[in-house]
């Protein structure tokens, strides 16, 4: 910071320093100038630098918005599926319904206008898609549309047939086509798509969000194995009595699984026509049907519950029953006093109506209705059947509804009530999809244990000796309730149209699967002597069901014979005929006493 | 003087040789995640076709699989019929077995043999 006064030829190079010079004026403030911009321009290079650093960090590690995501895209890949509608599976994992890629055709019509000859160009084209509609096809490309379909899914060889054409103003898109393997088979679970891929009925309907916006697999409570018997056995029994229509249910007594349902007419949901009339109608779950006899069960239960009777209790079913107009009497008529167990075995609508008086009207509705048999059908189908039943809940209901006339419900409903009563009394709310093990199940008590109990001997004292012998399967232990309603013909009964039917559950010392097949208006054929009943068109049907299902579930079978049965130390044992009550003779005329 | 410009000229070489063995690197790493990125979208494209065979062929065996066509194969190709449910037995069956007899060191080499009578 000294001065150096004089001149000097020679600056030294430290001289140079700012520590040793001193200026002033005008050289100085151009020095400090120069100094100043050259310090500003080197911070904004700096930090220019240190930006252009930070962004380079910040690709690495993120990426630019809009670039392919490497760390993403393979992630995507993983999850991506061919198609985006999910699969539908059965409880093992088969598949029952899936989407197959496939492309469809589309023209722009302007640009085939500006390019060829349209007549030529469709005549081209029906050559190698010769199911088109020549006049319809050119109708639409005069329309002059920027885009319409000229066929939808085709096979990869049409596609390479229409590619060769080179057609201006032709294109394919990818598309999805539903496809159900084994076509009629679950039509009425499953459903169908149309050619968008949206869901029109059953579970493509139900679940249409799950399967088509998040592509979901959705899997079903279904079994392949014994979806297949029940609808070979069904389809036989209506194809062997004619009848217009059939319908089963397999049903898991404990957690309430449709196993297997099976609606009849059907249709392929491979190729859904618009109009389907009966064919589309699913009679297990819409269908409501006076069942007839096999709600006797749901009377015999409510009478037993409630302490109106014992198993050793009866009723004089030895004249018919006349109320209003109307008379109640028995098919298969006894003509005598007949007990609790003898009512059911023998189908006695006389007995079961008494029966019903004595419980009240009151107490059977409040029955029927937490046996889910007055509300409406509850899965996972769009399709569902309500309950019909009077309004007015006369004396006279009371006795037709004890025995199955007078309310219709759907087959569905009556397999999840009869369910309740086998699998120790609880009424577990059907459905059609898997039932995890981590789910607990949500039932409501409907009867105390004991009372099931006793229905479970009294179902199997119905197959080993009653109405329902046709069902029983040697060492199964089948148990179950014949039921023939007279269908109602422009609003009269017609003893010739009739909905046959039987419930059945096995094995019934610890039941494990409810059974139900139910035939619509069977033609009676000479191997049954004419006749249509449950215990003759539906039984055998449940029988071979049971036979066929039993094995695969690994069913042991009981190697007692039915004489073993009849022993009182067995499980299932019921006293079949006690003594009448004396007071109810007393005072009657001696044909009467000695019934 | 001296000393100080023969630092700045040795920095400025090494620079320049960092600067062009970074050069080298770059361009190389650049070229080999050229190379990484066909393949990837070349074993994508493959990916996806076979995944959408996978998917094709699950629909055909599902189709294939079909017990309706296995019993009918089945009746045709096989001697096999369904389970009857007799045959079913619960693990208490074992006890049901019948006993051989069986007789040590009667047999030709003085092998263990079974007679094949039961009691």
């Amino acid at each position: 910071m000294t001065r150096r006064p004089g001149l000097q030829t020679e600056i030294p190079f430290e001289a140079l320093d700012p520590e040793y010079i001193r200026m002033e004026g005008a050289r100085k403030q151009a020095l400090d100038q120069g100094r100043t911009r050259l310090l500003v321009t080197g911070v904004m290079l700096a930090l220019a630098f240190v930006v252009l650093g930070g962004r380079l960090i910040d690709l690495t590690q993120n990426g630019k918005s809009g670039a392919p995501q490497w760390r993403a895209r393979a992630l995507a890949k993983v999850q991506s599926s061919v198609v985006t509608r999910g699969n539908v599976v059965d409880r093992n994992g088969n598949i029952l319904a899936t989407s197959l890629p496939t492309q469809s055709l589309y023209m722009d019509a302007q640009e085939i206008l500006a390019g060829i000859d349209p007549g030529e160009a469709v005549d081209k084209l029906i050559a190698v898609l010769p199911d088109l509609n020549r006049a319809a096809l050119i109708a639409k490309l005069e329309a002059g549309g920027r885009f319409q379909w000229v066929s939808r899914n085709l096979t990869p060889d049409q596609v390479w047939a229409v590619n060769r054409l080179g057609l201006p103003g032709f294109g394919f898109r990818d598309e999805e086509r539903r496809v159900y393997p084994y076509g009629p088979t679950y039509a009425h679970v499953l459903g169908y798509t149309d050619v968008d891929g949206r869901g029109l009925s059953g579970i493509e309907r139900k679940f249409d969000d799950r399967l088509g916006n998040l592509g979901e697999t959705v899997e079903l409570s279904i079994d392949m194995r014994v979806q297949s018997i029940l609808y070979e056995e069904v389809s036989k029994a209506k194809a062997r009595f004619s009848a217009i229509g059939a319908s089963g249910v397999v049903m898991d007594a404990s957690s309430g699984e449709v196993i297997a349902m099976v609606s009849l007419p059907d249709f392929d949901p491979n190729q859904p026509s618009g109009v389907m009339g009966t064919r589309g109608f699913n009679r297990a779950t819409l269908g409501v049907y006076e069942m007839g006899s096999t709600f006797k069960l749901f009377t015999t239960a409510m009478a037993l519950d409630t302490g109106t009777v014992d198993l050793t209790d009866g009723y004089d079913a030895s004249e018919p029953i006349r109320i209003a107009r109307f008379t109640i009497s028995d098919y298969h008529g006894k003509k005598r006093w007949l007990s609790v167990p003898e009512i059911l075995v023998y189908s006695s609508n006389i007995g079961t109506a008494k029966m019903a008086v004595d419980v009240g009207a009151e107490k059977q509705k409040e029955y029927l209705t937490r046996l889910g048999l007055l509300g409406s059908t509850e899965v996972e189908l769009p399709e569902l059947g309500t309950a019909l039943y009077p309004a007015r809940w006369s004396e006279l209901s009371t006795m037709t509804i004890s025995y199955g006339h007078g309310i219709a419900v759907s087959p569905l409903q009556l397999v999840s009530g009869v369910s309740a009563l086998v699998n120790g009394g609880v009424k577990i709310p059907p459905t059609l999809l898997k039932r995890s093990p981590a789910n607990p199940l949500s039932g409501t008590r409907v009867l105390k244990p004991e009372t099931s109990k006793k229905m479970r001997s009294l179902m199997r004292m119905v197959v080993r000796s009653g109405t329902g012998k046709k069902a029983d399967v040697q060492g199964y232990l089948v148990g179950g309730k014949t039921g023939t309603a007279d269908k109602q013909v422009a609003g009269r009964y017609d003893d010739t149209a009739l909905i046959s039917s039987f419930v059945g559950a096995f094995p019934m010392i610890d039941p494990r699967y409810v059974v139900l097949v139910l035939v619509d208006e069977p033609k009676g054929i000479k191997e049954t002597f004419g006749f249509a009943t449950g215990g003759w068109v539906a039984a055998p049907a449940v029988k071979a069901v049971i036979e066929r299902m039993g094995p695969l579930f690994g069913v042991v079978a009981d190697g007692r014979t039915k004489d073993a049965e009849e022993n009182p130390g067995h499980p299932l044992f019921v006293p079949a005929t006690s003594p009448p009550k004396r007071p109810e003779i007393i005072g009657e005329g001696v044909r009467r006493a000695i019934y | 003087m001296t000393v100080r410009a023969g630092i700045l000229r040795h920095t400025t070489v090494l620079f320049l040789v960092l600067a062009g063995g970074i050069s080298v690197l770059l361009f190389s790493v650049k070229y080999q995640v050229r190379d990484l990125e066909t393949d990837y979208k070349r074993l994508s494209k493959e990916l996806n076709l076979e995944r959408r065979a996978v998917h094709v062929l699950h629909a055909e065996w599902a189709t294939l699989n079909d017990p309706k066509r296995i019993g009918e194969l089945a009746a045709q190709y096989l001697d096999m019929v369904p389970i009857a449910p007799a045959q079913v037995v619960g693990p208490d069956a074992v006890l049901e077995i019948p006993v051989r007899e069986i007789n040590f060191g009667e047999g030709p080499d003085g092998d263990p043999q079974t007679s094949g009578k039961t009691p």
